[in-house]
């Protein structure tokens, strides 16, 4: 089982700061929690997705799957002249943009949980459940060959840039 | 940070220069040609430069009333934009000596013999033509000085009380601005063809302004950044912008779809009479390469996240769109107005000159006023933007 370090902040500006002090010192920052979206966070920690890239992906394909339900039904299974209009015709583009959007997002909705390992009525495996309230919490992983020495410089480093708690937690939540 | 753009000699005698070549060329169109082709041009340049003086001014409305503040930095850039009004006022008032040669509306003898234009009468006649045309630019010119005042007071006061007093004259350009440029769009283009309407018409036109607006924007950030100015400019600045101009080349082409979908579909005479010329005739070319300047090129080509945040990349896409609305306005009059078409060389001395122009009177008006609105409450949060 592994135990985390938690820092417990209640002012966003200062989990920033605090963010930079523990990097400088050559400690890595695990997660960040926190009420609301914090965006700075993403260039802090060097976060990357792949999420915007199979959104694209989704779309490009729904967008080509949708032509060809189009082509398959109005061309060859049954073809119906209407309104004087070529069978192959302009007024695809609507239910493809339609279709591509919705195929888009609901896979990417799709993606997301299963990555997340989400489902409805999951329970939250939060480590500390005040992050959901008012307060903000920096998790930083503590090995089995920390030493003594390097504990207390973490702690040192929290306290210093104002964490009203320090905590440790064995709760293994999806990063 | 709040020193006022120097403008260089070289710059002002390039930009009369360009003036020059656009008077001269004007001139050879109406000696050479029937008056009509000359006409025709000013009427696109006009519009073409107050639509992306108004565009400039809607975007700074949109900062104000969102409260947005990444970009507070660059206000004064449409700011200086909008000073263009007083002079395409007076340009616009020239215009008034080729209504007859524009219009087919405005000769009585015409609508004496059509049905059309005798129910369209108490609203196209050339008087109340002209007290619209007066109304809306009075309205323009007062409501971007009274930003431009306020703006200014507040380099010296502070405060928040005056942020309020400008969000709330934004609110109120907004409103303004929504109904009177899609009246005047009625009037100075959608005239032209008196006998075809289209409701998506003027909204497309409102995009076209906002979005063209916001990349000359964009374009002339970059350009004094390059010069030494905005020092504050990073990659999440430039991405902010791409992103006005990604979104709003969706929006366009959403527009342009929209306008043309439902023509084809319908195919009524009288409304499929605007692209006949325009997708089958002599107009076939511009016709696709309107689309793909405006909506195709932008909208993948900033997609890419590098090309969206480089300096470089975001000039080349907005010296493409430059040329796109022109193409999109020449697509707009031409069709309705000139006899003979191609792209001559009163076309481009006439846009040249009237580019020459408005960059002159930006420039100028970028120099008389500090380039970064110091006391802006909102400063602090652009100049550290980082998100």
């Amino acid at each position: 089982m592994k135990t985390n370090i938690l820092g417990v902040y209640d002012d966003e500006n200062d989990v920033m700061h605090a963010i930079d002090k523990l990097q400088e010192g050559g400690i890595k920052v695990k997660d960040v929690f926190s009420p609301f979206p914090l965006h700075h966070i993403w260039d802090k920690l060097n976060l990357t997705t792949r999420l915007p890239f199979a959104t694209f992906i989704y779309g490009a394909v729904g967008g080509i799957a949708t032509f060809a339900l189009l082509y398959w039904t109005s061309v060859i299974n049954y073809p119906l002249k209407f309104g004087g209009k070529p069978l192959n015709t302009l007024s695809f583009i609507i239910i493809m943009f339609v279709l591509t959007i919705l195929i888009g997002t609901v896979f990417t909705a799709l993606t997301f949980f299963i990555r997340q390992k989400l489902y409805p009525g999951k329970e939250a495996t939060l480590p500390d459940v005040r992050t959901v309230d008012d307060k903000f919490v920096i998790v930083i992983e503590k090995d089995e060959d920390m030493d003594s020495a390097e504990l207390t410089k973490i702690k040192s480093v929290l306290i210093e840039t104002g964490a009203v708690e320090i905590n440790e937690s064995d709760v293994d939540y999806e990063a | 940070m709040d020193k006022k753009v120097q403008l260089s000699g070289k710059f002002k005698i390039a930009m009369i220069i360009l003036i020059v070549v656009g008077l001269i060329s004007v001139a050879i169109g109406f000696i050479t040609e029937d008056g009509k082709r000359a006409w025709a041009n000013l009427l696109l340049n006009n519009y073409y430069f107050l639509s992306i003086a108004l565009g400039a001014t809607f975007w700074l409305a949109i900062q104000y009333v969102t409260q947005s503040g990444w970009s507070t930095a660059y206000i004064r850039v449409p700011m200086a934009m909008s000073n263009y009004f007083i002079i395409s006022f007076a340009l616009f008032a020239i215009m008034f000596l080729g209504v007859h040669d524009l219009y087919h509306w405005s000769h009585p003898e015409a609508v004496a013999l059509d049905p059309v234009l005798q129910h369209k009468a108490p609203y196209l006649n050339i008087p109340f033509f002209a007290i619209r045309f007066f109304i809306f630019f009075v309205l323009w010119i007062f409501l971007t000085w009274r930003i431009k005042k306020l703006s200014l007071q507040e380099d010296k006061i502070g405060g928040t009380e005056l942020f309020k007093k400008l969000e709330m004259t934004s609110k109120i350009f907004i409103f303004v601005f929504a109904v009177s440029f899609s009246l005047f769009t009625i009037d100075w283009l959608m005239s032209l063809d008196a006998h075809w309407y289209s409701t998506i018409y003027v909204v497309k036109k409102f995009i076209m302004a906002f979005f063209h607006g916001a990349s000359v924007i964009t374009a002339i950030v970059i350009i004094l950044n390059k010069l030494g100015y905005f020092p504050m400019l990073t990659k999440k600045h430039l991405h902010d912008f791409s992103r006005y101009i990604w979104a709003l080349s969706l929006i366009w082409g959403y527009m342009w779809l929209s306008q043309y979908i439902l023509i084809w579909y319908a195919n009524i005479p009288e409304e499929t009479v605007y692209y006949i010329p325009r997708e089958m005739g002599e107009y076939k070319a511009l016709f696709y390469t309107e689309l793909i300047m405006n909506w195709t090129f932008p909208f993948f080509f900033l997609m890419w996240n590098r090309i969206a945040k480089s300096a470089n990349w975001l000039l080349f896409t907005v010296s493409v769109l430059i040329i796109g609305q022109w193409v999109e306005l020449y697509m707009s009059i031409m069709p309705n107005t000139i006899d003979s078409h191609g792209i001559s060389f009163v076309e481009v001395g006439t846009f040249i000159g009237s580019m020459g122009l408005f960059a002159l009177i930006v420039g100028i008006s970028l120099s008389k006023i500090p380039s970064v609105p110091m006391k802006h409450p909102y400063l602090i949060e652009s100049t550290t933007h980082d998100h």
